[in-house]
């Protein structure tokens, strides 16, 4: 380097006056950040929260039987009528029950599915197609597929000469099974897509890696390709039994909550108590109920199964 | 025994042949390294040993029996793979222990096992960590370590170098053949490294386009290259190859005619050349065995010195332009850039190709 001739001149400063701020830096940015927040609070405050505590006040009002009448203010009374009543402890039983036939049955199925097309095989696509394609399809249609297959009148069973009785929809021991199927056929895309991506994402090394040292197709899926979709699998089972006490199309379609109340989940009575019985306070209390049961087993399996969860890093 | 015999083996995918009948005979306790550049189908020729792939035609056998048909997990091999492929939620432990398991062995002697193989590489306090909490030369080891464990008749190791960093890696090669000399076990180590070849390999096997060009110990490999391919791939810098006239020097003795000189051929190779009917040649000559000096038969121009501090690369160009380099020590005298100069060898040092056919002419 040459030295330059001229030596380097230092810029003059200007000096800004500090203007006098109203507020602090940290007040500003605050505000800022509630600005941009704003939007949405405005939205999920009209249509979730402002909804859930008129929900919650709604349950504090007994409505009367007849329209036209002033509702009463009986405070938690109705609360504790209707969480002690054996209607709404046959509900939550049919709930539980449907949500335990149709989320490890589906996540099972899915995960058999996405291991079959979890194959380098020529055409392997058609079949990946199919087994994700009833995810197209809405559960109005997966239910009028199903009432048809199982009516005791046209469809499969007159043709395999079967004529059950009580109709299969009708029998108290068979409804919760057939609306249940019902619901694992329409969300197995869903289980089918979940489990493939899973799949996809544990590296062939690693289970190659499991081949050469031993292990057979069976040790395998057990040692490597259960504990790596681990995620998957927590993930699908949180949701599918969230999605299950929500179901409520198929059963309004397929059975109506019959028979002898075997299929009333909790939201199909709700769907009774507020548009057969005209009762916002008792349909209320049991959307609170569904909230907090809903809430409570979503906390447990947290707690519980995602203590079996390997994430990996 | 731990013999490998591969027989015509072929691997097609589709139209793409990635290995063609490849025949190879790995002895019992050997260290064989399978060399090539990326896409030449050695790590396709490891799997099909390993039982990963099946081979399209030909058979292979490992020990006395032929294991076409036999499943991977019944071969008796272990690998060790490029990723390494450690079970991200198993612990070091169980990971070493794995293989065990896979084959029922029972738990005192899994344990035993375990921290023999953990010991031998050094591994003893990390058997508790999971593998994330390790760096790349821990999981390597192992990696490693779940292959010794259970004492198979082959390794197999496909580039289990390549993720590790240079300084680890050339430690990391040391230890590779030290280990293999405890454990003796028939290794097949495939690699695109060919400092890794020359060094590991009791024998080196080089491979390109899925053909087998070469097999033999390094030193022989280096020293007689039997085709082109190999003269070039093995060697760093690169042996310096110049397309020559064959001609008649005075006395009637061969001579390549190359862009700046003539190099003398000895009397029995002049014979081959005169045999193959050749009217023109490949010439090559490694970098250290060529020399500057005021004299010599070839005149080239000295473009660009380069110092590694131990030695020098001199990077020399021929009359006609084309790049000659040349290696000498440090102790030797620099050469100035951008003056002329010529080139002299020793002709036991000249390997001379067919252009055509590329094959090595042979006296």
């Amino acid at each position: 380097m040459t030295p330059t001739t001229t030596p380097p001149t230092t810029a003059p400063v200007a000096e800004v006056p500090a203007r006098r701020r109203r507020f602090s830096r940290r007040v500003r940015e605050a505000s800022l950040g509630y600005a941009l927040v704003l939007p949405s609070l405005l939205v999920f405050g009209t249509f979730i929260f402002y909804p859930f505590f008129k929900n919650f006040y709604l349950g504090l009002y007994r409505n009367p039987p007849f329209p036209n009448l002033p509702r009463k203010w009986v405070g938690f009374e109705q609360y504790s009528d209707i969480l002690t009543s054996s209607d709404f402890y046959n509900s939550v039983k049919v709930t539980v029950l449907f949500a335990l036939y149709t989320v490890p049955v589906g996540i099972a199925l899915g995960l058999f599915l996405a291991m079959l097309a979890h194959q380098r095989l020529r055409g392997i696509a058609i079949y990946r197609t199919i087994f994700s394609s009833s995810i197209a399809t809405s559960v109005a249609v997966a239910s009028v597929i199903f009432g048809t297959l199982m009516n005791p009148r046209v469809g499969l069973l007159p043709w395999l000469g079967l004529d059950p009785q009580p109709p299969i929809l009708q029998n108290p021991t068979w409804a919760l099974v057939a609306v249940s199927v019902t619901t694992v056929w329409q969300n197995l895309g869903l289980s089918f897509i979940l489990m493939s991506s899973g799949l996809q994402s544990i590296p062939d090394d690693l289970l190659e890696a499991a081949e050469v040292d031993g292990a057979g197709p069976w040790s395998r899926f057990r040692s490597v390709t259960l504990p790596l979709l681990s995620p998957t699998i927590f993930f699908a089972v949180v949701v599918g039994t969230i999605f299950a006490f929500q179901s409520f199309g198929q059963i309004d379609l397929l059975t109506e909550g019959g028979p002898l109340d075997r299929t009333n989940v909790l939201t199909y009575a709700i769907f009774t108590e507020l548009r057969e019985r005209n009762d916002p306070g008792a349909a209320a209390v049991l959307a609170i109920a569904l909230f907090g049961i809903t809430l409570l087993l979503t906390v447990i399996q947290m707690r519980v199964l995602e203590r079996r969860v390997f994430y990996a890093r | 025994m731990g013999r490998v015999a591969i027989q015509g083996v072929t691997k097609r995918f589709g139209d793409v042949t990635a290995v063609d009948h490849l025949t190879l005979e790995v002895a019992d306790q050997e260290f064989l390294v399978l060399l090539g550049p990326s896409g030449c189908g050695k790590s396709t020729a490891l799997r099909m040993i390993a039982g990963l792939d099946e081979p399209t035609e030909g058979v292979i056998e490992i020990g006395a029996r032929v294991v076409n048909d036999v499943e991977a997990k019944d071969r008796d091999v272990a690998m060790v793979f490029q990723s390494y492929a450690l079970y991200p939620h198993m612990s070091v432990r169980r990971n070493i222990e794995f293989p065990l398991r896979s084959r029922r062995v029972d738990r005192d002697e899994r344990q035993q096992l375990v921290e023999e193989a953990a010991g031998m590489l050094g591994l003893d306090t990390l058997l508790d960590r999971k593998p994330a909490q390790l760096s790349g030369g821990q999981r390597q080891r192992v990696a490693l370590a779940r292959a010794i464990v259970r004492r198979p008749q082959v390794f197999l190791m496909d580039e289990p170098l390549s993720n590790l960093d240079a300084k680890l890696r050339v430690q990391t090669r040391a230890e590779l053949v030290e280990l293999h000399r405890r454990v003796t076990t028939t290794v097949i180590y495939v690699t695109h490294d060919q400092v890794e070849a020359m060094t590991m390999g009791d024998r080196i096997a080089i491979l390109n386009d899925g053909l087998l060009q070469q097999v033999g110990p390094p030193q022989d490999v280096y020293e007689r290259p039997t085709n082109l391919f190999v003269a070039r791939f093995i060697g760093n810098p690169p042996m310096n190859t110049v397309t020559g006239k064959v001609v008649r020097a005075d006395g009637g003795r061969h001579a390549v005619a190359v862009p700046g000189g003539e190099i003398a051929v000895k009397p029995e190779i002049g014979k081959a050349l005169d045999r193959l009917a050749l009217a023109e040649v490949v010439a090559g000559i490694r970098p250290e065995h060529l020399e500057l000096g005021a004299d010599g038969p070839i005149e080239a121009t000295v473009s660009v010195v380069e110092s590694l501090g131990h030695e020098r690369h001199v990077f020399c160009r021929l009359t006609d332009g084309q790049p000659v380099i040349v290696r000498q020590q440090a102790a030797e005298a620099a050469p100035a850039e951008q003056t002329p100069a010529r080139l002299t060898f020793d002709d036991a040092n000249l390997h001379l190709f067919d252009p055509t056919t590329e094959r090595r002419v042979e006296a």
